[in-house]
């Protein structure tokens, strides 16, 4: 038996409140706002409150899955970024880089969407690199 | 004797499993839950002004292990909900131990474990438009006539994300079915919330349950006076039945239908089960 509260940053977007996940005998039990964070003062919305739905879901993804003959196949981390890599320079060569755009999220920190932009521009040599907080 | 010497005394008498307080983590006060088996941790145990709701943890705790011995850090508005909740028989209070602390300063004491020492600010447009944090419900009633009552408590529920943070954080909500999310009374998937029937089906339901904590009016998004309205419907009850949730652990006058009910009568669903039978 074993009761724990884990700090977290909610990942549904960019505003970055402070959560605190209830963890009873290794499983997440509920979400609580943190009452301490700077951002949120112990306040969430809907989203935030139901964390822990969607971490417990059944339905969530837990390995990466490549589409092969129709039907998505569970891959290892290492064949799918293989994978994607490979597309990427067919699609390159074919087409140029400017076939391909990259849209990154407020919902990252600021270090990967400056990462993001960095592949974009000096990888695939593109600028077609836009960010959901554009709309 | 300290606080850390009376949690460890608790264990050493084998009389709790685990005991939730809270300890530091990266500048942050969080609840946790001290065990047996990790008893180094202890040294870390500390009060916290911040409020979490120890009393929702500790009901959780149960439902996973039913026979769990629960210690806890308590101040009076614990001590209210544990009451409340031995009342409606979420929790059995053999399996809790308190550890009683004051949360009102004194000379001996300056310092105090609450954050509800200094009054809530209310903003300038909020006084004019809205309904100040601090009104005194008593007065409330006369202070302003029944149409400018009503454009404040609309001005207030207007500003209602639909959240259900009022009723997540609160440590008395646990019945296994919401009205707040029965669909023929509030539509799910829509905004803005159906305004004040929202915020009334709630406050009916606070009858002779809050136990005026607080916790609802901290985590509200929209600082909406959530208490204010809770304590005018509890002042009723407490007129009519002369019962005020959580000073004892007397039976509730809502708990007519007898010994069993565990808060679970749901009017609504007997009548659901109504039209399914009738093929209405």
């Amino acid at each position: 038996m074993d009761c724990k509260f884990v700090p977290a940053v909610c990942s549904y977007c960019g505003t970055g409140c402070g959560v605190l996940f209830e963890v009873i005998d290794g499983k997440i039990n509920a979400t609580l706002p943190m009452k301490s964070h700077p951002v949120n003062h112990g306040k969430l919305c809907i989203k935030g409150w139901n964390l822990h739905e969607y971490i417990n879901s059944y339905m969530r993804l837990k390995t990466p899955l490549i589409k092969e003959d129709g039907r998505f196949q569970k891959a290892t981390w290492d064949e799918a970024i293989g994978h994607a890599a490979v597309k990427f320079n067919q699609i390159k060569d074919q087409f140029g880089p400017d076939a391909i755009g990259v849209l990154v999220s407020a919902k990252i920190t600021n270090e990967e969407n400056y990462l993001a932009q960095k592949f974009t521009r000096a990888v695939i040599g593109t600028n077609n690199v836009d960010h959901c907080a554009r709309l | 004797m300290n606080l850390i010497d009376q949690v460890e005394q608790l264990f050493i008498q084998d009389k709790i499993d685990i005991f939730l307080g809270y300890k530091a983590l990266d500048g942050h006060l969080l609840p946790h839950g001290f065990t047996r088996d990790r008893m180094e941790e202890l040294k870390a145990l500390q009060v916290s002004e911040g409020r979490y709701s120890l009393e929702k943890i500790a009901t959780h705790l149960t439902e996973k292990h039913p026979d769990i011995r629960i210690g806890m850090i308590a101040r009076e508005c614990n001590l209210r909900t544990l009451n409340l909740l031995y009342t409606w028989k979420q929790l059995n209070p053999e399996n809790i131990e308190t550890i009683n602390i004051s949360c009102c300063p004194s000379p001996l004491k300056p310092h105090s474990d609450c954050s509800y020492l200094e009054p809530k600010q209310t903003g300038a447009y909020k006084k004019t438009h809205g309904i100040d944090f601090n009104a005194d419900p008593d007065t409330f009633l006369d202070d302003f006539n029944n149409k400018n009552r009503f454009s404040r408590w609309m001005y207030e529920f207007n500003k209602c994300i639909k959240c259900y943070g009022c009723r997540n954080i609160c440590p008395v909500c646990f019945c296994d079915e919401c009205s707040l999310e029965h669909a023929s009374l509030v539509e799910p998937g829509t905004l803005p919330v159906d305004v004040p029937i929202f915020h009334l089906i709630r406050a009916t339901h606070m009858a002779g349950r809050c136990i005026d904590c607080g916790l609802c009016e901290d985590a509200c998004p929209m600082d909406i006076p959530l208490r204010l309205l809770y304590r005018q419907v509890n002042a009723i009850v407490s007129d009519i039945f002369d019962y005020r949730p959580g000073n004892g652990t007397d039976q509730s006058p809502f708990t007519i239908i007898g010994e069993k009910t565990v808060l679970e009568p749901k009017p609504m669903d007997a009548q659901l089960e109504g039209e399914k039978e009738y093929g209405l």
